[in-house]
């Protein structure tokens, strides 16, 4: 520990901490605008400089280190003098007429720190460059005319998100932010993940759909899980009147810290499918309002002569975005109870089946995403993640300027990896056991392993992996010493590897993982994506099978606020009976027998389990409609129409089965 | 080896170039050959010897006349004239008023005025800058050389720490005591950069060194590099600088073939690898920091400091970055001693310094003078006086960093401490000479014209505070000032000084300063009166025109 002396008070501060984190930690409070927690100090706009003894000018504490014996003071009577004027500064440099401001919602930092320093005016004369406002982009709208240039965005754009689509253009007072080489937005590289607007102080980066909704002094906060995907983000819901005005990135969640990708935040603010609010019934082939009494006791008594036929009784099949409160209910509702021999889930266990199977037998083998912040090699096997589980992607990414490696294979014409990859290798369909086997051999063969394998033909087996990847020796030699040399490798693998349902595959990954030191008694650098919210919930419940009818004389489907795949709705709607839970209007409930409408994420609450086996809580932020109720009371009072006793113990649900993640 | 009977040297930097000097070889090497003098006479290139204003220069040695300007045209009659008729060729000699047709510095190597004192420059002018041979004749390596063989790493940094040399780029640091710095910081690896962006306003002293002796950048890095414990280093240099930049490309290919860059030099096994970088343009990378982070091939703007570079500089591994001038001072301190160097200029500031002149002056040129001398000896004595009918009001030193010193101030001794107590700065060691009819105001206003332009924008206080000055200013010069406004200046001034990131913006505020501490009530005539007293300034509104 460091001592140091700010304002005349003693202050202790680790060692690399800056003077300004060291201040906050004693709570002493230093005024700042460029400076945030999660981005790198910049010390752009000076705010924060202070007075060091033995200085000649005062310094910007962001970016000044401790170091003993220091003695700072933060708020003398000259400082304050020079905050108003650089302030005054700012204030005069571009469009800052915060009284008529009216995107603000008082989170605007500039008006904050400028009422922190008790400024009514300033008295400069302004003058200032006409910048175009970019209103290309879908999301929000880019106003260089009220940026102070702090560049948070900037900084965002490549720490947090990895994309590095921000940047400056010009110098001095003709500095704007810019995407790529001057493109307007909409056109650019930008991912459209948000993280820019959610860093920027003032109203130059504005979402819009949150602008002019009224002071941030008026909205709820509510901090919850996402449950766009597996990766299970921690966010933020600014909520007003019921309803949703703003989704942030939680910068406490453990997760993501802070980052959120398009589908996290802007996707439920575009929500445009038609809401069911009141349960329908097909009557003389159409579907007609009911209530919910009639509804339900229909479907009971639909359902009741079928109970204790698992062949051709009732089948059921919940989305993956439900609770794991609401999965298990269902599970303990038809599995228990009905003793259906086919309760699944919307995935039908294509993300977790296999990798399931081998923790079966081998226990927990899989690691956590936080290895991926050491990762010096990262190895991509069927798997998309700057696409489908954008937030871990942006982990990858944003390593890139500290030296981290890229190795991606998948057959998929297209990837997002390929362009950000130092190795790209399309290997052909069904070619992957091949590949590792492949990989696995040359490693044994050039000696580049770091635990013990012994192989019988290493030549035999990468001439097996040429043949059938159709890759050439080169390619894949080049892949396997990549990723042997990694000092911290970690291997992730996707739905292109565990849709094949092999779980020969995942072991033999395993294998691989051992070889290359990516697993080993110290850390686990082996992870499956998995694949939307609670598919770990459903693989820990069982709820893996491949959907198919048969003999099953109904359905029930429990789909939430999901969508539904056409194949999926191909396979289920030739049910003689269908029930469907859902709370959107779909292709499924216009082919429904009947629909019971139902809550939507945010009007629910429950236990998400990501994919590296984190097990969080949703909150419920919004009350649901008229009409509409709870996922999990709907299927509570079908049980009790049903006479089957529910236990509700989910905890001891979710850990019957070993699971390839540690759950905590 | 023949041995020559003569020998015509022709200035070859990018004005005379342009004037036509390679024409000029071409009809000189044909008039010789019509002579049949070709094996007698040999034509060389040389660089600028500072005198801008009659190039291109032709010096016939061993004579060593001095004709300027000479054009194509002449190069029969001159050759007919002075190499076959042997006389001197009256017409062409270079104007007697500003300097003797003969003179005697270029002979005598002890400068053509008694103070002159060259050291940085003591090559430049005299040798063929592409010859490394011409280099090793005149001293060239020697001091490699001896400190390789003769030194270890820590005597060379005594040796430059006693000698008190100070960084000729503006701050005026000490060189030694910054070199201990980077040979005691913590690394594996370490680099020496030498900072030749030379972007300031008027200052021209560092291309003079790249342009006509290269090979001494290179030797006093490889000296740096050996002191700090370094085996690669980089030059950054002015991308305006095209023909310094071939000549160093040039040199370094030459050191190399050499055996004084690569590996083992001396037979030591001290290696040094040097790499050339050619800015693209902003004056904002000449400073430190910037510069690194353009090496890096990022975006020129200047990091925070603490740290310094002298631990987190070029990949986050201990730099030394120093000017073109400074290093060009170490191998002279290294052959003749510290002793030696702390006997010229002051005891605060020994050495030499080299000034640009130019202003309303009769002589416009580089001088390489002794740190010490006064502004008053230098318009009087290197300046050959104030142009006809002019006198002196003020001189603006250092580019645009420096300062504005009133005629108040002309004797004090320019040495670093003798100006940081007289309150003014040297600057880069440009000397902008201005006579009664140069307005201050308008000065001012084109020198914060260029820092408004030039400021990266990274820091508040800068990129403000240099659009909000200047335009308070352009408001004055069209009769649109105010007292009120008047008032804001030096508190933006103060706070530019001490808010600002970097050294751009912390001096940015200095002609804004000087001006309204020593030309006041000028200034406030603009205002009172609606009048410019030098009838410089329009004083109505212009047309607003596009922002730059």
């Amino acid at each position: 520990m460091i001592n140091l002396k700010i304002n005349g008070q003693d202050v202790q501060a680790p060692q690399g901490s800056t003077v300004l984190k060291a201040a906050e930690q004693a709570g002493i409070n230093i005024p700042t605008l460029c400076d945030h927690k999660e981005l790198t100090p910049y010390g752009g706009c000076r705010l924060c400089i202070v007075e060091v003894q033995g200085f000649r000018v005062p310094i910007a504490s962001c970016t000044l280190p401790v170091s003993e014996g220091m003695v700072i003071n933060t708020n003398s009577e000259v400082l304050q003098k020079s905050r108003k004027t650089i302030l005054s500064m700012l204030f005069s440099e571009r469009n800052h007429f915060c009284p008529f401001c009216q995107v603000s919602g008082g989170d605007c930092e500039l008006q904050n720190a400028a009422y922190h320093e008790e400024m009514t005016y300033w008295p400069m004369q302004p003058g200032w460059n006409d910048f175009v406002v970019d209103t290309t982009h879908p999301y929000f709208i880019l106003d260089n005319n009220r940026c102070i240039l702090c560049r948070r965005c900037v900084r965002a754009c490549a720490e947090i998100t990895g994309n590095f689509t921000l940047s400056v253009a010009e110098r001095g007072a003709a500095s704007s932010i810019v995407a790529d080489a001057n493109v307007p937005l909409g056109e650019s590289s930008c991912i459209k993940c948000g993280a820019c607007v959610q860093v920027c102080p003032t109203g130059a980066l504005i979402d819009r759909t949150s602008a002019y909704q009224g002071l941030l002094a008026d909205v709820t906060e509510i901090k919850s899980v996402c449950v766009g995907c597996s990766v299970g983000c921690g966010i933020t819901l600014q909520i007003r009147d019921n309803r949703i005005v703003k989704i942030e990135g939680d910068w406490d969640a453990p997760v993501n810290r802070g980052a959120l990708c398009e589908h996290g935040r802007y996707d439920p603010m575009y929500e445009m499918r038609a809401r069911i609010t009141t349960p329908l019934m097909r009557k003389n082939g159409a579907l007609e309002p009911v209530s919910w009494e009639e509804a339900l006791s229909a479907v009971a008594d639909k359902l009741k002569p079928l109970s204790g036929d698992p062949q051709n009784g009732v089948a059921a099949i919940a989305s993956t975005r439900l609770p794991l409160e609401t999965l298990n209910t269902f599970k303990e509702l038809f599995g228990d109870g009905m003793k259906s021999g086919l309760v699944t889930s919307t995935e039908e266990g294509m993300t977790t089946q296999a990798v399931s199977a081998l923790a079966d037998k081998v226990g927990t083998f899989e690691g956590h995403l936080d290895t991926l912040k050491n990762a010096d090699v990262v190895f991509c096997i069927g798997a998309n993640i700057a696409k489908s589980h954008m937030v871990a992607g942006f982990m990858v990414k944003r390593a890139r300027p500290f030296g981290i490696r890229i190795i991606s294979i998948d057959p998929a014409e297209e990837n997002e990896m390929d362009e950000i990859a130092n190795i790209s290798l399309k290997n052909k369909p069904g070619s992957d056991l091949a590949l590792i086997e492949g990989l696995k051999a040359i490693i044994v063969d050039e000696g580049l392993g770091r635990t013990p394998l012994t192989i019988a033909n290493p030549q035999q087996l990468i001439a097996e992996a040429v043949e059938k990847t159709g890759l050439d020796v080169e390619s894949l030699s080049e892949a396997a010493r990549g990723l042997a040399h990694g000092v911290s490798p970690v291997i992730l693998y996707g739905k292109g590897l565990t849709a094949q349902r092999n779980p020969q595959l995942v072991e033999a990954l395993l294998e691989l993982a051992t070889l290359v030191g990516a697993v080993d008694e110290e850390r686990v650098g082996l992870l499956s994506l998995k694949g939307e919210a609670n598919s770990q919930a459903a693989a820990q419940l069982q709820m893996e099978s491949q959907f198919t009818l048969n003999g099953h004389k109904a359905v029930f489907a429990a789909i939430g606020d999901d969508y539904v795949s056409k194949k999926l709705v191909e396979r289920v709607s030739v049910a003689p009976y269908l029930v469907v839970q859902a709370a959107y209007e779909s292709e499924l409930t216009a082919k429904a027998d009947v629909v019971l409408p139902v809550t939507i994420w945010s009007e629910q609450e429950g236990h998400y389990i990501n994919l590296d086996g984190r097990v969080q809580k949703a909150i419920r932020a919004i009350e649901a409609p008229a009409g509409v109720r709870d996922n999990q009371a709907v299927l509570a009072e079908l049980a009790q129409k049903l006479n089957i006793p529910l236990s509700g113990d989910w905890q001891r649900a979710s850990q019957a089965r070993h699971s390839s993640v540690v759950l905590n | 080896m023949q041995t020559k009977r003569a020998m015509i040297l022709v200035s070859s930097d990018p004005e005379s170039i342009r004037l036509g000097a390679n024409d000029l070889i071409k009809s000189l090497n044909e008039s010789l050959a019509a002579y049949g003098l070709q094996d007698e006479v040999d034509v060389s290139a040389i660089a600028d010897i500072g005198r801008a204003d009659i190039v291109p220069l032709v010096i016939v040695y061993p004579e060593a006349t001095v004709y300027g300007p000479v054009k194509a045209a002449d190069a029969r009659y001159l050759v007919e004239e002075h190499l076959y008729k042997g006389r001197v060729a009256t017409d062409l000699l270079a104007p007697p008023k500003q300097l003797s047709g003969h003179i005697g510095w270029l002979r005598s190597r002890k400068g053509y005025n008694p103070s002159e004192q060259r050291i940085v420059l003591e090559r430049a002018g005299r040798i063929d800058p592409d010859s490394v041979e011409d280099y090793i004749t005149n001293n060239g390596y020697e001091a490699l050389g001896k400190a390789l063989t003769e030194m270890t790493p820590l005597q060379v940094i005594e040796t430059i720490e006693k000698s008190g040399l100070q960084g000729r780029g503006g701050a005026g640091f000490p060189a030694g005591r910054k070199w201990r710095f980077v040979r005691n910081a913590e690394g594996d690896k370490k680099y020496v950069i030498c900072n030749a962006d030379e972007s300031e306003p008027g200052t021209f002293k560092d291309r003079i060194v790249l342009e006509g002796d290269p090979h001494l950048v290179i030797e006093a890095m490889a000296l740096a590099a050996y002191a700090i414990g370094s085996d690669e280093g980089f030059i950054y240099i002015r991308g305006e600088y095209g023909v310094a930049y071939q000549r160093l490309e040039k040199a370094i290919q030459q050191a190399e073939e050499f055996g004084f860059l690569g590996q083992n030099i001396f037979g030591t096994d001290f290696n040094f690898k040097l790499h050339i970088h050619a800015g693209a343009g902003a004056y904002i990378c000449g400073e430190e920091t910037a510069l690194i982070e353009s090496l890096e091939g990022k975006r020129g703007e200047p990091r925070t400091r603490p740290p310094y570079p002298t631990t987190n500089g070029l990949w986050n591994k201990p730099t030394l970055v120093n000017n073109v001038e400074t290093l060009s001072n170490i191998p002279a301190i290294l052959r003749n001693g510290p002793e030696w160097y702390k006997s010229i200029g002051t005891p605060s500031s020994p050495g030499t310094k080299v000034y640009t002149i130019m202003g309303n002056v009769n002589f416009s040129g580089v001088i390489e003078v002794p740190m010490g001398i006064t502004l008053r000896e230098v318009i009087n004595i290197y300046a050959k006086g104030m142009k006809p009918g002019s006198s002196f009001k003020m001189a603006q030193t250092g580019g645009s960093s420096g300062s504005i010193i009133p005629a108040a101030l002309q004797d004090t001794p320019m040495d670093f401490e003798s100006v940081r107590k007289a309150g003014v700065s040297l600057g880069s060691g440009a000397l902008l000479i201005c006579d009664q009819s140069v307005c201050i105001v308008d000065l001012v206003k084109v020198l914060l014209q260029f820092f408004r332009f030039e400021s990266c924008g990274k820091c508040t206080p800068c990129r403000v505070g240099t659009q909000r000055a200047y335009e308070i200013i352009d408001r004055i010069t069209q009769g649109q000032g105010s007292f009120e406004e008047l008032e804001q200046l030096p508190e933006l001034a103060a706070e530019m000084e001490r808010a600002s990131n970097c050294g751009l913006g912390q001096t940015a505020s200095a002609p804004v300063r000087d001006m309204l501490k020593h030309f006041r009530t000028e200034v406030e005539a603009h205002i009172r009166l609606g009048v410019c007293p030098t009838g410089v300034c329009p004083m109505v509104a212009e047309e607003e025109t596009a922002p730059a």
